[in-house]
Parts: C-alpha cells; structure tokens; sequence
C-alpha cells in the first residue's frame, strides 16, 4: 500500500513539474511575437475513418511534411470517426490551446453544425491555413435532353418536382447545398425540388440506371464516368475552368451566366485559443508545402487545386461563408 | 478473345515472382487479421493501406485483394470456434458451425469452411472473369425500387430463422429494426433517438450488434451453464477428413450457393452478408431435413461459406468496371486504388489491362494459397477450444472489446458492447432467437433508404414498385416464399386430418 502512494506520490510530483515547463514554454512565447517550435510529434486529426477525402488529405500533407522535411517534427495521423466530424471536434475542443493537435476539415465543419449535429462549429478553433480547393459538379446521364444548366434550370423553373437530384449527403449538407446554391441563383424555387441521400457507389448507379435525374458531387468522381461516355457535366461551381484533361471540358456555372459559386475548400484547424506564435508558425509551413513541387505532385494526383489563405483571410472567409450557408438553410427551413 | 489475351497478361502479373509474393503476404496477412474476432476485412484493409505507399501499382494492388478476401476466409473462424462473428458476412457461419463445435467436431467444422471457401472463391473468381464486363450493366439495373423489393425477399427468410416460436422470431425481428433507425436520418438530416448524443449520431456499428448478441451473451451463458460443461466436451478436435458422403453432402449447397453469392455480391450494397444469409434459407427451405440446421449441419456451414467468399469476388465487379463500391469495404478498397494512383472504372480495363486482369488471375492464386495454409492450420486453431474455460471466457470477451473499440476508439461503443450482450443473455433465457434481430439490423436500414428514396423519386406514388419488371418479379417472389408455406402447411393438416 506504502509502495502505491508513494508512487503516485512521485507521478503526481513529476506531472506537477512537468505542467510547469510547459507553463513556462508557453509564457516565453506569449511573448510578444516569441517563436514557437514543435519539440514533439503533432497530432494530425482526420475527423473520418480511413479512405475518404478527409482522410487522404491528412495523410498526405504529413507525408510531404516528412519527406520534405519542411516540418521539424513528425505528423501522426490519426483517425477520429463519427457524427460526421462532431466527435473529432468534440475531442479537439477539449485540446483547449495546446500546439500539438490539428485537424483537416472542409465545409462539413460548417454544415454539421448548422443542422444541429454539433456543438461546435469553425468559430470555436483556430483557423491556420487553408491549402486546397475542390468544386461541386452536376451531372447527368449521356443520353439526357439537357445540354447545360440552363436547360436544366428551365425545366425545373416550370416545375422543380419533375427532376430529382442525388447526392451522397444528407439533406442541408455539402451535394444538396451546393446545387440549391446555383439552382437559386439560377432562379428555380429552391424549396421544392427533390432530393435523395444515398451512400457512396449508389449514388452513381441510381443516375446511370435512370432512377434520378442529376447527380450533385465533386468534380473529381464524375472525371471516369464522363471519359467513359456514360455522363455528362453539364456545369461546375467554380469561378473559372479547370486545367486538365476531361476537366478543362467541363462549363462553369458563371460562364452559363449563373453569378454563383460553391469551393469546397480543404484546410487545418488548432484547438481554440492556439497561441499567436504557433499560429504564425503553421500557417508559414502550410504555406511553404502549398509551393512545394512534391505537393503540387500531389495535388495534380488527386485533381485538387490550389487555394492557400492565411489564417486571417481563412477566418474571414469562414464567417462569410457561413452565413450565406444559414440564409440558405432558413430559406429551405432546414435551419435551426 | 481480347479477354483471353488480357488474362495471360494478368498471369504474368500474378505469376511473377513479385506477384507470388505478394500474393502470399496478402492472404497471410489477411486470413491472421481475419481470423481475430472482431476485425474484419475493413479493418484488414486500412491497416495495410499505409504500406503500400510509394509500392507499384500492380503488385500492391494484388496484394490488397489478397488480404480482402484473405479476411473473409478466416473470418469463419472464430464464428465457428467461439461464436463470436467479427465479420458479418460470418454471422450465417455461427448458427451450424459453433453448434458442431459444441459437439467435438471442431476440425471438420473448420474444414467444411475451408473447402467450401475455397471452391465459392474459384468459382466466383471464374465467373468474374468471363462476366465482368457483362455483369456491370446488370449490376447498374437496380434502382431503389428494386433495392427495396430485395431487401423484402430477404426478410422473408425471418421465419425460417427461428426454430421455435414465430411470434418470437417476429418480435426479435421488429427490435432489430427498431434499433436500425437510431441515428441521423440519411433522407432528412434529422437525429432519430439519439437524446441529444453525438455517440448515437453514427448509429450503431455491425460489429457492436453482432458481438454483443453473439460473443458476449454467449459467455454469459457459459458461465451460467457451468454444470453442463460444454466446452470441455468440445476440447476434442475431432477427425479432420471429411468423408465421401460429408462431400457429397455439401457439394450440393455448394455448388448452389457459390453462383448465388457471386450474383448478389455484385449487386451494390448486397453483399457477403446478405449473400450469406440469403444462402443459409436457401438451403434450409429446400433441405429434406431442415430441422437439422441450426444444429450443426454440414449444409448450414457450405452454404453461407461458399456463399460469402462468391459474394467477395463479386464484388470486385462494380468495383473494377464502374468504379463504384458496392460496400463499405470495398469503398475502403476504392480509397486503396487511389491511394496508388488507380482509378478503378470503366476505363480501367482499356488503360491499365495488367491491374485489371493482373488481380482477377491474382485471385486464382490466392484461393489455392488460402487451402493450402488453412487446412494444416486447423488441428492448431481448433486447440483454441482446449484453452481452459475461464482463461477462454475471458479471451473472448477482450477479443470483443478490442474489436469494438477498434471501429472507432470510443469508450461509449464499449458500454453498448454490454448493454447488447446483456440484451442478448435475456434473449436466450426467454428463447427469442438472436439472428432475426441481426437480419432486420442489417436490411432494416438499407430496406427503409430504398423504400424513401423510391417515394421521393415517385411524388409518394406506390405504384413505383409493381410498374417495372425488376422489383415486380422480385416481390413476386418474396410473396411466393412467404405464402407457399403456409398453403404446404395448410394441406399437410388437412392430409392428417
């Protein structure tokens, strides 16, 4: 019995001493503009399991993080899965401050929150950089009788029940909005027209199969498909073309005179509170991998663009964002 | 003829030294992984995604393919030795093969697995190669309407699934459905049960059902059962050989159900599990004894067997011609593609022949390798079962917990892992049968998506399920399951009479 207190005595000694380094490390930096430089392994949070974009984009970045060695430390991965990202919030949230634990996110990070799925939303982190953009496309099957938006929207303008659109999220989510985003702008009544959530796979043979009309993704899934002869794009929600093949094919919405756009935009998030200096320090090495030649291989990989914002311009960008997301949502009466 | 030449491109691939290898270590590495309750081929896969960074493609690949249906071949064993499924497409295997287990006859058990593993996969790897192209357009057929007219076919199996009352297999069935619906509702976004916890958010995972109701409740019942000293009975291995008439006994189920889990395995979301069950009523409905099954028949073991590793290769047919993933471990298999910078489609075939073909021919291989390592293993597995009892008990129950708690590192998965082995302990005492729960657990979901879908696509019009032939005929034939039965039984009382 002796033994065990005494070493808990000398545990409980060791974390108190340990919590005063720390408390000093950080008074340096708190400093004004002192530097910050990892002196361990960073946790790097997917808030998905393995194989999915969240996922893919964390392993990559810290792949290049190590082989570059443009980051001094190494970048561990880990998976955090469940309710769409809120439990990987949730258990960053509680990381209050500490320089250690990011996370990659995209725009779930504001539409999770929005239907009410998490407590937590982007204005409780840091915003450190955001590195790559990816846009939404709408497709349809080859054979279909329209040949771009227009058509489409026109269609649906006389009546938006006779069209249905599939996506893999749910309802107020990313491949519902971003098509309820160019629709409106298009001037269809957003707040009739038919949606069906199904998951991965079936979404595409739902629309090869004719069961549903249009299919609301991101560009990258329907690149295959579109070189098969088996669909076609008829409009993508960014500003200007792609480069690429197959992808520089593909119309914009805006060039079809539709003024609307939709970046599904991947970036990394700290803990709220994230000291200044840490802050300053990441959002240099984000920048220095978006210039990398390695991470350019790997943009070109996956069909990601690149899209570099600073944390301020990130954190002003997120607040826009959001809340031309929450008039849409309240239109549709899917807000909260 | 093009197919022909592409084959032999695909052996050189697979024949190679560097294919043979690889070949190895991803069915090794697949069956180990497989074979641990509690981790199936997901989780097989995931962890050797890492690995094959920077590997090439085609080799890596092979490798992939050999750990996914590496996995579902050794996932049987555990359902067989200790009840505890860690894969669904295992579930089916338990109801004969931990019975025969039970009765000292482990080693055939595990053998009756292997084999009919073995000859389901070779022959589904066969058919992937003569219909993959063929197969796709078929496979892209079902609409949600005919989603949710299969999913009806398969509930219908629920009465068959119980050997006692059906009132209770039916009420089994409803908490299973009942359970299906916690979580975010896919169709609308809204929290269904959840009071307000982000754990419920996701639902609850296969695994924690499966394990809780099986494993852990089965456990429970040792200990309760001390008297009867099942297990110690069960410390005998058993002969090995199967005998002439143990083969011809299964070539039957066999030789049914190996086309039968090809032809679901590459539907989209059907699948080995599906497949397993669907095979495991198939067999029983046209037994001459199906009173048999569930009790330690030869039959209740090959069909679901032979059934899911068909269903596997199956898979990989949308997979490899649509690119799409038929599965949520085949989508973890798609991000494997990509990973290495394939991506699996209809172009696929035309511009990267030696992966498309190389993997098909792989296959061949990897079925051979399988039997091969399997059978010699069996008298060492089955030596789990000599393990004394509460050194066993407590195995199983670590097996689970580390299995649950893999899925996605939450502790509250742990607690659930309880509650439904708690849920599962009552069921037995009172007799209500565990596996309708798990059948309506696992079409509950799928069936209720399709059928929503089908009433949005429709205005809420009805008729969208009889207008087509496809989910016509397929409801067509639930009603005939259903009622055929019934009117035999009516006429046999009459007969008495």
């Amino acid at each position: 019995m002796k033994k065990i207190s005494m070493t808990l005595l000398l545990m409980l000694s060791a974390v108190a001493l340990a919590a005063c380094n720390s408390d000093n490390a950080n008074g340096d930096s708190n400093g004004d503009g002192g530097d910050f430089t990892p002196t361990k392994p960073i946790e790097m949070v997917a808030p998905a399991g393995a194989g999915g974009g969240w996922d893919t984009t964390a392993r990559e970045v810290a792949k290049v993080f190590g082989e570059t060695g443009i980051l001094e430390e190494n970048m561990a991965v880990i998976n955090k899965e469940g309710g769409g990202g809120a439990i990987a919030w949730a258990y960053i949230h509680g990381k209050n401050d500490s320089p250690y634990n990011l996370f990659v996110s995209s725009p779930p990070l504001m539409f999770v929150p929005l239907n009410g799925q998490s407590q937590y939303g982007h204005e409780d982190f840091t915003p450190l950089a955001n590195v790559i953009a990816d846009y939404g496309a709408f497709a349809v099957r080859e054979d279909a009788e329209w040949d771009d938006l227009n058509d489409l929207f026109d269609d649906m303008k006389e009546d938006p029940e006779s069209v249905t659109v599939i996506g893999v999220s749910a309802p107020g989510s990313m491949d519902h909005i971003q098509f309820i985003r160019i629709a409106k702008a298009a001037g269809v009544d957003v707040t009739k027209i038919k949606y069906v959530s199904e998951q991965e796979g079936g979404t595409l043979t739902a629309l090869l199969n004719g069961s549903v009309d249009v299919y609301s993704t991101g560009v990258g899934e329907t690149v295959e498909q579109v070189r098969a002869g088996n669909i076609k794009v008829l409009g993508i929600t960014a500003e200007e073309r792609l480069e690429g093949e197959v992808l520089s094919d593909f119309p914009t919405a805006m060039e079809q005179g539709i003024d609307e756009t939709f970046v599904n935009w991947r970036g990394f998030f700290g803990p709220p509170n994230m000291d200044q200096a840490a802050v300053d320090y990441y959002e240099a090495k984000f920048k220095e991998l978006s210039d990398s030649e390695e991470f350019d291989e790997v943009r070109k990989k996956y069909g990601w663009n690149e899209m570099y914002m600073d944390s301020e311009e990130y954190k002003t960008f997120l607040d826009e964002e959001k809340k031309e997301i929450e008039t849409l949502l309240d239109e549709l009466g899917l807000g909260n | 003829m093009e197919a022909f030449q592409g084959l032999l491109s695909g052996f050189q691939v697979a024949l190679s030294w560097e294919g043979i290898m690889f070949v190895l270590i991803g069915v090794v590495v697949g069956t180990l992984i497989g074979m641990m309750p509690g981790l199936g081929p997901i989780s097989a896969i995931a962890i050797m995604i890492p690995i094959t960074y920077g590997m090439d493609p085609a080799p890596a690949l092979v490798m992939m393919a050999g750990v996914y249906y590496g996995a579902v071949f050794g996932g049987s064993t555990s359902s067989i030795l200790l009840n505890a499924p860690g894969v669904a497409g295992t579930v089916a295997t338990s109801f004969d093969g931990y019975p025969m287990a039970q009765k000292g006859q482990a080693g055939k058990a595990l053998a009756i697995a292997a084999v009919a593993s073995f000859i389901g996969g070779t022959v589904s790897v066969v058919l992937l190669m003569l219909l993959a192209p063929a197969l796709s357009s078929v496979a892209i057929s079902f609409g949600p309407p005919a989603y949710f007219a299969l999913m009806l076919m398969g509930l219908t199996a629920i009465s068959s699934l119980s050997d006692g009352s059906t009132l209770k297999a039916l009420i089994s069935a409803v908490a299973g459905f009942m359970v299906v619906t916690i979580g975010i509702d896919p169709q609308t976004g809204t929290q269904r049960f959840t009071f307000g916890s982000v754990n419920l958010l996701d639902g609850f995972d296969f695994l924690i059902i499966a394990l809780g109701l099986f494993a852990v409740a089965e456990v429970c019942m040792l200990v309760l059962n001390r008297r009867n000293n099942s297990l110690s009975d069960s410390q005998k291995l058993g002969s090995l050989k199967l005998s002439k008439s143990d083969l011809k006994e299964m070539s039957g189920p066999v030789s049914r159900q190996s086309f039968v889990g090809f032809i679901l395995g590459v539907l989209p979301g059907a699948g080995a599990t599906i497949s397993s069950f669907i095979s495991y009523i198939f067999e029983k409905k046209i037994a001459k004894k199906p009173e048999e099954f569930g009790k330690g028949s030869i039959k209740g073991i090959a069909a679901p067997e032979s059934s899911n590793n068909a269903a596997t290769s199956g898979a990989f047919v949308p997979l490899l011609s649509l690119g799409i993933p038929g599965s949520g471990t085949t989508a973890v298999m798609l991000g494997a593609f990509l990973v290495l910078g394939v991506q699996p489609g209809p172009m696929l075939m035309v511009e990267r022949p030696e992966i498309f073909w190389g993997i098909i021919a792989s296959m061949y291989l990897g079925n051979v390798f399988l039997l091969i390592l399997n059978l010699p293993l069996i008298p060492y597995l089955a030596k789990i079962l000599a393990i004394p009892r509460p050194m066993l008990i407590s195995l199983v129950i670590m097996f689970s917990l580390v299995g649950v708690y893999s899925i996605s590192f939450n502790v509250f998965d742990l607690y659930m892992l309880l509650i439904f082995g708690a849920i599962g302990f009552f069921m037995r005492i009172f007799s209500f049968p565990a596996p309708p729960f798990i059948l309506a657990f696992i079409l509950g979901g799928m069936m209720e998506q399709a059928f929503r879908q089908s009433m949005t696509i429709s205005n809420g019009n009805l008729s969208i399920f009889v207008t087509s032939p496809l989910p016509l005929t397929l409801i067509i034939i639930s009603l005939l399951s259903f009622l055929v039965p019934v009117l035999l039984g009516l006429r046999k009382k009459k007969v008495e009479v």
